[in-house]
C-alpha cells in the first residue's frame, strides 16, 4: 500500500531524514521505534504531507505522493493523527469528528445523513465520545482527545492510518485503552503506521517493525522478531539494566 | 583587541565623519546626511519595540514630537542652551514612554497597537490646541541654541549628531549584548519561561518601550534644531509609516539595519525624482528577485508566494517607471510596492541578508567558552536537616494547605494539601485532568487560588504571580516545552541566572557588564555538565534533539537556584536511553538536597525516583504514601494503573516497578 524509497527530508537548511526505505502492506500494522531526534515525528510529517519531501519516493498504491499538500492527501484517504493529538478545543467532540470527515462528505445536501453512519462507527469505538459529544474538545481528558483524535482521524475512512505516540502523556489506565483501541483496528483490518516509545506494546501489536536512528533505517524485520532482538532488547525495552540509578 | 565588529564600525563612523569635510560647502548635502543621522536614532529607537519586544508600535512618531516640543520650547521660553534642551527632550520621552506604556503594555498585540495609535494622534491634537504654548498649527520658529557656548556650522551640528549616535550606538550595543539583550529574545520566545525564572516580562518591556522613547525624544529634539522650525503635522502618521518603513526596510533587530533603514528613508524620495535612477533601482530590484526565486528552487520544487510576491511588485515598479508621466505622483505606491517587496522576499530586512553573507564582518565573534565552575557555587547546597537522622521526617520545606481552585464550573482542585520535606522527591500522579497540572500551576503562580495558601519554608508564597513565586524560590519546568528556541543552551540557562545579575541598567550601557557576564557563562557551563549537555553549549535550543531539550529546561530550572523543583512530565516522549539519562540527573539534584515535585506517568521512574508519592483524582488526593504502597492500593490501581493482566506491553511500567521499589 505505502512504499517509501530513499526519502530524505527536513527542515529550512537541516536535513532529517536521510535516505529512508520503508513499505507497509494492505492490512498490515507497522511500527516505527528509535530514540529521540531520529526523525520518526519527520517522517510522519512528511508522508502525510505537512512536510515536503526533498527527493525519493512515497507511494501510496501506486501513486506518487511525495509533492502532494496535506489537505488534498486526505482526500486520498490517508489520515494522521498527530503527535499531540491537537484537536480542535473550542469545538464540540461531533464537531471536531466532522471536520475530520469534510473532505469526503457532501457539503451542502445529505451531509447529515451521511455522516450519520460514520459518526455512530465512531461513537460505538469509543462509547466515552458519544456520551460527550456537545462537550467541547478542549474539556476533554487528555485520554479522551486522544480517542478523539483518533476518531476524527477514522471519519476520513482511511486507506492508511498514521498514528504518532498516540500513548504520549498518557496515565497509564488511559495507555491500555489506547492500545486496546488499535488492537481492535487492526483486527478490523485497518492499515497503519506507528510510531511509539512503548517499544515493547508497539512490537506486541505490529507485523513488521524498522528502528530508526540518525534519520536513517538502522534495521528491520518482524516485530516477533525484533522483540527478542538482544539490539532492540538492549536499548528499547527494559531488558537492559534499569538502573544508573539507585 | 579589536575585532572585526568594531573595526566595521569605527570605519563607518569616520568614513561619515570625514563627510562634512569633502562636501562641507553642499547645504543640501549636509541636510541630507544630518537627517540620516537624526533618523538613525529614532529607528533604533523605534527598534527597540518594533524589533526586539516584538510588538507593533504606533507611536514613535508622538514621541519625536515631544522631544522637539520640550527641546524648541526650553529654548524659546527659557533660554536654555543645547545640552540642556536635548537632555530635556529626552526626558520628556523617557517619561511619556514609561507612563503610556504602563497600561498599555498589559494589552496584547493589536490592542497595544491601537493604543499607541491613539496616543499618537492624541498627542498631535494636543499640540495643536495648545496654541499658547506651542503655536498651535502656525508652527514654532526656533533659532538652533549654542553648545556649551559654541555656535555650531552645520557641520558642527551634524558632528554632534554623529557624536550622539556613537554613544547610542554603543550604548546599545553594551545593552544587548548583556542580560537584557538576551532576555529579550526569551521573552518573545516564551514569555511564560520568561516569566518563571523570575525574569518580569512585564517589567523588561516597559523600561525598553521607555528607554525606546527617549531615544525617539532625542531624535525629535535634534530635528527641531536641525529645521528650526516646528509644526504637529509633521509628526503625524506619514512620519510614523516613513519611520516603520525604516525599520523593516533595514532588518528588524539590528543597529546597521536602523541606520541602513534611515539612508534608505531619506534617500528614497530623492531618488524617485530622478527617473533614471529609478528605472535603474526597479530593474535591480526585479533581476534580484527573480535570481532569489530561481536560487530558492533548488531547494524546493513548488514557486511559493515567498518568491513570487517580490517578483510581481518590482516587475509592476519596472513596468510603472516606463509608463508614468511623474514619479512623483507615485510615490506611496512605491513605497507600498517597495514594501510589499521587501515583507514578503526579505522578512529579515535588507540587513539581514548583507549580515547573512558578511557574517564575519558583523556577528560577534564566538568567544572561548570559560571553564565551568564548581557546582558548590551556582547551587549552594541547600540548608540541612534540622533533625538528621530522622529518615522521611526531615523539615517541611513546602506546604500546601486547602488548595482549590475552579475554571468556571470545573472544579479542578478541591481542598488539595500536601507536604514536601527536605531532600525529598515527591511524585504527584493521576489520571489526565485529575489536577496535577493546576496544582503545580497553582503553587508556581501561574493561577491565583480560589482557597487555601502555599507555604515554602514558612513563609507565605505569593499567590497568582509567576514571577513573584519563582523569585521566592519556584523552579519549575513546563509539560510542552517552554524553552527560549532562538537562544543558545548556554544563553537559556544565563537566562534564569538572577543571582548573578545586580548591575544597573546604566551601568551596564556604560559597558560594565562584562564581568557579570563571564560569571554566568562559567556558572551556566556548569549546570550543563550537570544535565549532560556540556558540549552542546552553543547550539540552538531548537536544534537539539528532544531529550537534551527537556533536559535543557531542568537546567534552567536549575539556575534559579530554586528552594523548591517543580518538573512536569520530564520524562513525557523520552526513549529509554533518554529516561536512564534522566534517572542520573535525578541523582545529582538529589545530592543537592532540592526538594523536588515531579508529575509523571512513567511508573517504573516514579518508583525509583520518588520517596513518597501523592495520587490525585477528580481534584482530590486519593492517596499518599511510598511508591510500594501506592502501587498495591485498590483505589489507585483503579482510578490510574489499571488492570495488572493487561494486554501488550503497556503495563511495563507496573510489572517491572515490583522489582524497582525494592531498590527504592
Amino acid at each position: 500500500m505505502l512504499t517509501i524509497e530513499k526519502l530524505t527530508a527536513g527542515y529550512g537548511a537541516s536535513a532529517v531524514l536521510h535516505g529512508i526505505d520503508l513499505s507497509v502492506a494492505d492490512g498490515q500494522v507497522v511500527a516505527v521505534i528509535g530514540p529521540n531526534g531520529a526523525g520518526k515525528t519527520t517522517l510522519m510529517r512528511t508522508i502525510s504531507g505537512l512536510l515536503s519531501a526533498r527527493s525519493g519516493h512515497i507511494r501510496l498504491d501506486g501513486q506518487e505522493i511525495g509533492q502532494i499538500p496535506a489537505n488534498r492527501l486526505a482526500r486520498l484517504s490517508l489520515a494522521h493523527v498527530p503527535e499531540g493529538r491537537r484537536v480542535f478545543a473550542p469545538l464540540s467532540v461531533e464537531d471536531n469528528l466532522l471536520l475530520g470527515g469534510y473532505s469526503r462528505l457532501p457539503k451542502l445536501f445529505g451531509f447529515a445523513s451521511k455522516a450519520r453512519p460514520d459518526l455512530d462507527r465512531v461513537y460505538d469505538l469509543f462509547p466515552k465520545l458519544r456520551e460527550r459529544r456537545r462537550q467541547s474538545a478542549g474539556t476533554l481528558s487528555g485520554g479522551e482527545q486522544q480517542m478523539l483524535a483518533i476518531g476524527r482521524a477514522l471519519m476520513i475512512k482511511p486507506r492508511l492510518l498514521l498514528l504518532d505516540e498516540p500513548s504520549m502523556g498518557l496515565a497509564p489506565v488511559m495507555v491500555q485503552e489506547v492500545f486496546a483501541t488499535i488492537k481492535r483496528l487492526r483486527s478490523e483490518g485497518t492499515t497503519m503506521l506507528l510510531v511509539e516509545q512503548f517499544a515493547e506494546s508497539a512490537l506486541a501489536l505490529a507485523d513488521y517493525a524498522y528502528v530508526m536512528e540518525g534519520g536513517r533505517i538502522a534495521f528491520s524485520g518482524r516485530a516477533s522478531d525484533l522483540a527478542v532482538d538482544p539490539r532492540v532488547i538492549e536499548i528499547y525495552l527494559n531488558g537492559g539494566d534499569q538502573g544508573n540509578a539507585p | 583587541m579589536i575585532t572585526k565588529r568594531q573595526a566595521t564600525e569605527a570605519t563607518a563612523l569616520l568614513l561619515m565623519a570625514v563627510v562634512p569635510l569633502v562636501f562641507g560647502g553642499n547645504a543640501y548635502i549636509m541636510g541630507l546626511i544630518t537627517l540620516v543621522v537624526i533618523y538613525a536614532i529614532t529607528l533604533i529607537g523605534l527598534d527597540v519595540t518594533v524589533g526586539y519586544l516584538g510588538q507593533v508600535n504606533l507611536g514613535h512618531a508622538a514621541f519625536m514630537a515631544l522631544g522637539a516640543y520640550a527641546a524648541g520650547l526650553a529654548t524659546t521660553k527659557l533660554g536654555w542652551s543645547m545640552a540642556p534642551s536635548l537632555l530635556a527632550a529626552m526626558l520628556v520621552g523617557l517619561v511619556t514612554g514609561a507612563l503610556l506604556a504602563l497600561p498599555a503594555l498589559r494589552l496584547e498585540g493589536p490592542q497595544f497597537a491601537l493604543a499607541t495609535l491613539s496616543f499618537a494622534s492624541l498627542v498631535v491634537i494636543l499640540l495643536n490646541e495648545l496654541e499658547g504654548l506651542t503655536n498651535g498649527a502656525q508652527g514654532l520658529s526656533l533659532v538652533r541654541p549654542a553648545l556649551f557656548g559654541i555656535k555650531l556650522s552645520p557641520a558642527g551640528f551634524y558632528w554632534m549628531c554623529l557624536a550622539l549616535l556613537s554613544l547610542i550606538w554603543m550604548g546599545m550595543r553594551n545593552l544587548l549584548s548583556s542580560h537584557w539583550g538576551r532576555s529579550f529574545e526569551a521573552l518573545r520566545d516564551s514569555p511564560i519561561a520568561t516569566d518563571a525564572v523570575g525574569v518580569s516580562v512585564y517589567g523588561r518591556k516597559v523600561t525598553a518601550f521607555a528607554l525606546g522613547s527617549s531615544l525617539g525624544g532625542l531624535a525629535g529634539g535634534l530635528y527641531g534644531f536641525d529645521f528650526q522650525y516646528l509644526q504637529p503635522d509633521s509628526f503625524r502618521y506619514d512620519l510614523m509609516v516613513i519611520l516603520l518603513l525604516g525599520v523593516v526596510l533595514g532588518g528588524r533587530k539590528s543597529l546597521w539595519g536602523a541606520l541602513l533603514g534611515a539612508v534608505l528613508i531619506v534617500m528614497l524620495p530623492n531618488l524617485l525624482s530622478a527617473r533614471p535612477v529609478f528605472a535603474t533601482i526597479a530593474i535591480l530590484g526585479f533581476v534580484a528577485s527573480l535570481l532569489a526565486a530561481w536560487h530558492r528552487r533548488r531547494i524546493s520544487s513548488t514557486i511559493s508566494f515567498q518568491a513570487a510576491a517580490p517578483i510581481a511588485a518590482t516587475g509592476l515598479m519596472v513596468l510603472g517607471g516606463l509608463f508614468a508621466q511623474s514619479l512623483e505622483d507615485w510615490r506611496k505606491a512605491v513605497f507600498a510596492l517597495i514594501l510589499f517587496a521587501v515583507v514578503v522576499g526579505l522578512p529579515e530586512g535588507v540587513m539581514g541578508c548583507v549580515e547573512r553573507a558578511l557574517a564575519g564582518l558583523f556577528r560577534v565573534g564566538r568567544r572561548p567558552l570559560p571553564l565551568p565552575c564548581s557546582l558548590d557555587e551556582v547551587l549552594p547546597a541547600q540548608e540541612p536537616d534540622q533533625e538528621p537522622g530522622l529518615e522521611n521526617n526531615g523539615a517541611v520545606r513546602l506546604e500546601v494547605v486547602g488548595l482549590s481552585c475552579r475554571f468556571g464550573g470545573l472544579v479542578a482542585l478541591d481542598r488539595f494539601n500536601m507536604k514536601v520535606r527536605a531532600g525529598e522527591v515527591h511524585g504527584l500522579i493521576g489520571p489526565n485532568g485529575s489536577g496535577k497540572s493546576t496544582a503545580i500551576n497553582v503553587i508556581s503562580g501561574l493561577y491565583p487560588p480560589a482557597t487555601g495558601y502555599v507555604r515554602l519554608d514558612g513563609r507565605l508564597l505569593p499567590s497568582g504571580n509567576l514571577v513573584r513565586a519563582a523569585r521566592a524560590g519556584i523552579g519549575r519546568t513546563f509539560q510542552n516545552l517552554q524553552l527560549f528556541f532562538g537562544l543558545s543552551a548556554l544563553e537559556n540557562v544565563m537566562v534564569a541566572l538572577r543571582h548573578v545579575y545586580c548591575l544597573p541598567l546604566p551601568l551596564i550601557m556604560l559597558g560594565f557588564g562584562v564581568r557579570e557576564e563571564e560569571t554566568a557563562r562559567s556558572e551556566a557551563l556548569s549546570l550543563l555538565n550537570l544535565v549532560g549537555l556540556g558540549d552542546h553549549a552553543e547550539i540552538k535550543a531548537q536544534d537539539l534533539p528532544y531529550g537534551a531539550q527537556r533536559f535543557l529546561e531542568i537546567a534552567r530550572a536549575l539556575a534559579c537556584r530554586p528552594r523548591l523543583l517543580i518538573l512536569d512530565e520530564p520524562a513525557a516522549g523520552l526513549s529509554l536511553p533518554d529516561i536512564k539519562t534522566l534517572l542520573g540527573i535525578m541523582d545529582r539534584i538529589r545530592e543537592r538536597r532540592i526538594p523536588v515535585i515531579l508529575i509523571e506517568h512513567h511508573m517504573d521512574v516514579v518508583a525509583q525516583l520518588c520517596d513518597r508519592v501523592t495520587v490525585l483524582d477528580g481534584g482530590k488526593v486519593i492517596a499518599t504514601g511510598t511508591p510500594g504502597e501506592i502501587q498495591t492500593d485498590p483505589e489507585v490501581i483503579r482510578a490510574y494503573l489499571g488492570s495488572i493482566a493487561c494486554t501488550g506491553g503497556a503495563c511495563t511500567g507496573v510489572a517491572n516497578n515490583k522489582t524497582s521499589s525494592a531498590a527504592c
